[in-house]
C-alpha cells in the first residue's frame, strides 16, 4: 500500500484515538501505525469495522525481538481488505520482563494460531486467548527459540582443521550445556488424549460413548506429519484439534544467521511444492527493502516460473487428493506432467526441486536455449492432459459423492480465519493477490479468478482445476512478450558482475569478492510484499539492519492459516470426510511448521 | 549340499538362508511415510517415469506392521524423533532403514535447535542417500544397494546404530511394541 494511504488512515485514527497512535515512517515503503498496547483491541476492531476500506482479512501478527532496545518486542499486525484491495500494517510494542498484550482472537479468529506461535517462539503472553500453549515446539521445551538471546543450536561440524578439538556429540548433552533436552523429556510429551487434556486443549468430553482417535503424525492422508485429534460420536466428528510442529525446522532462525543469498535457499525447503513461488516472494521483499527493480525479461520469466510452479503444485495436490479418495490412476497422470515441468526446472537451474533460481535482483542465470521449445511442447499438450484428469474425476459419481457438500466453510468464516488461495475462493470470495495487489506486472495479463459457490471440497477442486487453465493462459501471454535482454539488475552492489567483467576490472573483482564472501548489504528498514502461491497468500516480512543478514525473516504462510480453519470445516462431518477435507485445503506441512 | 549325481534336472539347490535373503531383498515393502521435501521425490520414484516397481519395492504400506523398509524421507525434528523411534519399533523384523536426503542423514542445511542431526541418532540406518533432495534415480540406486546388502547377508537390523547414540538408545531387534 502507498504511504499516502497509510497516512490517511492514520489521520482518521488520530481523530479517534488521539495521541496514543503515531505514524512510523518505514524507510522503504508503506509506513505503519504504532499503537499503544492497551489500545490494541479497540484499534483492531476499529480497523476492521470503521477504517477506510474496512480491513476484514487477518493476514498475520508477527513479532521481532530488538534485544537491547526498550520496549524490546515489536508486534506487527498485517490486515488486508478483500474489497478495497489493500493492506495495512500496525504495530504495538511490548517490553521485558513478562511481555504481554491483549489477544484479538475474538475480533479475528484467525489470530489464534499466530498468537500462539508468538507465545511459543518469543514468550509474549496474550491476555484472553482461549488456548495459549506452545504450538510448534514440544510442550516441555525450554526457552523461546526466536528470541535473539537464544542460541541457534545445532552441532559443530568437524573439518580437518578443527577435527582434534571436537569430539562427536553424545546425546543427551550434559545438563545446561545444550538446548537439547534429552530423550526422556521428549518421550513424555503429551501423546495421549488425557495428557493433551491436561495440557490445556479443551476437547469436550462427556464420557457418553464418545471416542477420541489420534490421526497422525504418521498417516498416509495427512499429507505429511500433521496430527489430528478427532473426537467422535459414532462416525461423526464432534471436534477436531490439529497438533502441528512435527516438522518444525527453525527456518526463520536459521535464515537470520545467514546472509540474504543463503537464506534464499531455505525458502525452497519451506513450501517444497512451490519452491519458485517462495523464491519469488522472498526476492520481492528483499528487493523492496533495498529498492531494486529487476529487468523486464527477468520479471516475465518470473511470471512464467511462478505459474509453472503453481501448476506443478496443483498437480501434486490433485494426484494425492485423488489417491486419498481411492482414485489411484489420477496420481500417475498428474506425475507425468509434473515431471515434464520439473525437467524444465532442471534445465534452467540444475535441480528438479530446490531451484533457488529466482533471486534478489532477477534470476540466477538466463534460461537455456532448449527451455523455450520445451515450454512450448508442454503448453501444447497440457490442455488435453487437463481434460484427461477431468474425465477421470469431475463427473465421476464416486468422486461427487465423496466431495460435494463435504467440508463446507462459509465465506465469512473463511475470511475471518484468514483462509486464502483456492480454499477461500471455493467459498465464493473473489480475492487473489495477483489481482488485488498486483506484483510482477500481473495486472497486465488477461486472466480470470475462478470462484466457487458452496465452499465445499468439490468447489475447491473445481477452482484449482480452473486455476491451472488460467495459469496456462498467463504463461502463453508471458511467452509472447519474452524479449532478449539482461535477467539481472545492473546493481553491482547486489548482483555479482558477469564473469567476463571480472578479468578486466578491479572494481568488479572486488564487488564479486564481497558479494560472494560477505553478501550484499541491505539498509535498515522493512520489506514486505504479499504474493499468491498455489496455496494462497504468502509474504515474507524482512527486517534489515544494515548488515548482510536479515535481522528478522518471517514467513506468513498460507497453509498455516488455512489449516487453522480445518476444525471449522470438519464440524459434523464423517471420519472419512476428514480425509477428503484435509486433501482439499492442500496443506504443506513444511510451510506450516517452518 | 547334495551330491552331484543326486541332482534332478530343473531343480536348483541352495541354502535356506540364501533363498530367504533373496526373497526378502526382491520384495521390499516400504513404509508409506514421508516427512518433508524428500517425500515428494519419493512419490516421484513411485510414479510412472521412475517406477520403483521394477525393483520389487512398490508395495507401500500405510502401517508399520506390514512394512519392512523404512525410507526416512525428510528432516527429523525434535518433536518427531520419538515418533519415528516408535514407528521403527513397531515394524516387524527383519527390517531395514534408508536415510533419504541430507537432512535425515546428517541434518542437512538445518544445523539448528529444531532438527535432529541425522536420524541415525534415533534408529539404525542401513543406507544413506546424499542429495537435497536426492533424485529418484539416487533413491533407486539406494534400494538396489540395500538389496545387495541383504543378499550378501551384510545388512542386519539393529547392528548399525552409531556408537555415541548406543548409550542412550537401545534398539532391541524383534521388539514389536
Ligand atoms: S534433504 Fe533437502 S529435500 Fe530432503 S528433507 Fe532435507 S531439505 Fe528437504
Amino acid at each position: 500500500m502507498e504511504f499516502e494511504q497509510t497516512r490517511r488512515i492514520f489521520e482518521k485514527a488520530r481523530e479517534r484515538f488521539g495521541e496514543d497512535v503515531s505514524l512510523s515512517d518505514r524507510p522503504n515503503g508503506e509506513g505503519s501505525i504504532v499503537v499503544e498496547p492497551s489500545l490494541i483491541r479497540d484499534f483492531t476492531r476499529w480497523v476492521r469495522d470503521e477504517a477506510e476500506g474496512s480491513f476484514d482479512f487477518f493476514g498475520e501478527v508477527c513479532a521481532t525481538d530488538f534485544l537491547g532496545r526498550s520496549p524490546r518486542f515489536d508486534l506487527t499486525y498485517t490486515v488486508y481488505s478483500t474489497t478495497a484491495n489493500r493492506h495495512l500494517h500496525y504495530k504495538t510494542r511490548v517490553d521485558d520482563p513478562d511481555p504481554q498484550v491483549d489477544s484479538v482472537v475474538d475480533i479475528f479468529p484467525g489470530a489464534g494460531w499466530h498468537e500462539r506461535e508468538i507465545f511459543d517462539m518469543f514468550g509474549v503472553r496474550f491476555h484472553g486467548h482461549p488456548d495459549l500453549r506452545r504450538i510448534l515446539m514440544p510442550e516441555h521445551w525450554r526457552g523461546h527459540p526466536l528470541r535473539k538471546d537464544y542460541p541457534l543450536g545445532g552441532e559443530e561440524v568437524q573439518f580437518s582443521s578443527n577435527f582434534a578439538d571436537i569430539t562427536p556429540q553424545t546425546l543427551p548433552p550434559a545438563p545446561g550445556e545444550d538446548i537439547f533436552l534429552g530423550w526422556d523429556v521428549l518421550e513424555t510429551q503429551p501423546s495421549s488424549y488425557t495428557q493433551l487434556l491436561e495440557s490445556g486443549a479443551e476437547l469436550e468430553h462427556d464420557g457418553e460413548g464418545r471416542m477420541v482417535i489420534n490421526m497422525g503424525p504418521q498417516h498416509p492422508s495427512t499429507h505429511g506429519v500433521l496430527r489430528l485429534l478427532l473426537e467422535l460420536d459414532g462416525e461423526n466428528v464432534v471436534k477436531a484439534v490439529p497438533d502441528i510442529g512435527f516438522l518444525h525446522t527453525g527456518i526463520e532462525k536459521t535464515g537470520e544467521s545467514l546472509n540474504y543469498q543463503q537464506a534464499l535457499t531455505l525458502t525452497d525447503r519451506m513450501d517444497y511444492l512451490s519452491p519458485m513461488g517462495n523464491n519469488l516472494a522472498f526476492s520481492l521483499s528483499v528487493e523492496r527493502l533495498i529498492g531494486l527493480e529487476p529487468p523486464e525479461r527477468a520479471t516475465i520469466l518470473r511470471v512464467i516460473f511462478a505459474e509453472l510452479t503453481r501448476i506443478q503444485s496443483h498437480l501434486v495436490w490433485l494426484g494425492t487428493h485423488a489417491l486419498d479418495l481411492g482414485a489411484m490412476s489420477a496420481f500417475f497422470y498428474c506425475f507425468r506432467e509434473r515431471d515434464q515441468i520439473l525437467d524444465m526446472f532442471e534445465m534452467v537451474s540444475g535441480v528438479r526441486m530446490m531451484t533457488s533460481y529466482i533471486c534478489p535482483g532477477g534470476l540466477r542465470e538466463d534460461v537455456t536455449d532448449d527451455f523455450v521449445p520445451a515450454l512450448e511442447r508442454f503448453l501444447k499438450v497440457f490442455p488435453d492432459r487437463l481434460g484427461e484428469y477431468e474425465t477421470l474425476l469431475t463427473r465421476n459419481p464416486i468422486w461427487l459423492e465423496r466431495t460435494q457438500g463435504v467440508g463446507k466453510i462459509s465465506a465469512e468464516d473463511a475470511v475471518a480465519y484468514g483462509v486464502s488461495g483456492a480454499s477461500l475462493r471455493g467459498s465464493g470470495v473473489r480475492w487473489d493477490v495477483r489481482k488485488a495487489e498486483p506484483y510482477c506486472g500481473y495486472d497486465t495479463y488477461d486472466f480470470e479468478v475462478p470462484v466457487g459457490t458452496n465452499g465445499d471440497v468439490y468447489d475447491r477442486y473445481l477452482c484449482r482445476i480452473e486455476e491451472m487453465r488460467q495459469s496456462h493462459r498467463i504463461i502463453r501471454q508471458a511467452l509472447s512478450r519474452l524479449q532478449p535482454g539482461p535477467v539481472q539488475a545492473e546493481e553491482r552492489k547486489v548482483v555479482p558482475p558477469p564473469k567476463s567483467e571480472i578479468g578486466q576490472s578491479m572494481e568488479s573483482l572486488i564487488h564479486h569478492f564481497l558479494i560472494t564472501t560477505i553478501g550484499f548489504v541491505a539498509p535498515p528498514g522493512e520489506g514486505h510484499v504479499p504474493t499468491e502461491t498455489g496455496r494462497g497468500l504468502l509474504s515474507f516480512y524482512i527486517v534489515g539492519d544494515g548488515s548482510p543478514k536479515p535481522y528478522r525473516m518471517r514467513a506468513r504462510t498460507p497453509s498455516f492459516a488455512n489449516l487453522q480453519a480445518l476444525p471449522r470445516m470438519l464440524e459434523g462431518c464423517l471420519v472419512a470426510d476428514a480425509v477428503a477435507t484435509i486433501g482439499s485445503i492442500d496443506i504443506v506441512l513444511g510451510e506450516i511448521d517452518r | 549340499m547334495a551330491n552331484s549325481h543326486d541332482v534332478v534336472p530343473g531343480v536348483v539347490f541352495s541354502t535356506v538362508d540364501k533363498v530367504a535373503r533373496w526373497a526378502q531383498s526382491s520384495s521390499l515393502w516400504p513404509f508409506a511415510f514421508g516427512l518433508a521435501c524428500c517425500a515428494i521425490e519419493m512419490m516421484s520414484t513411485v510414479a510412472g517415469r521412475f517406477d520403483i516397481a521394477r525393483f520389487g519395492a512398490e508395495v507401500f504400506r500405510a502401517s508399520p506392521r506390514q512394512a519392512d523398509l523404512m525410507i526416512v524421507a525428510g528432516r527429523v525434528s525434535m518433536k518427531m524423533g520419538p515418533v519415528i523411534k516408535r514407528l521403527y519399533d513397531q515394524m516387524p523384523d527383519p527390517k531395514w532403514v534408508i536415510a533419504m536426503g541430507a537432512c535425515s542423514s546428517c541434518g542437512g542445511v538445518f544445523n539448528n535447535y529444531a532438527i535432529i542431526q541425522g536420524v541415525d541418532k534415533v534408529i539404525p540406518v542401513d543406507v544413506y542417500v546424499p542429495g537435497c533432495p536426492p533424485n529418484p534415480d539416487a533413491l533407486l540406486y539406494a534400494v538396489t544397494r540395500l538389496q545387495e546388502k541383504i543378499r550378501s547377508g551384510e545388512a542386519r537390523p539393529g547392528h548399525k546404530i552409531l556408537e555415541p547414540a548406543q548409550e542412550v538408545i537401545t534398539v532391541e531387534s524383534g521388539r514389536t511394541s
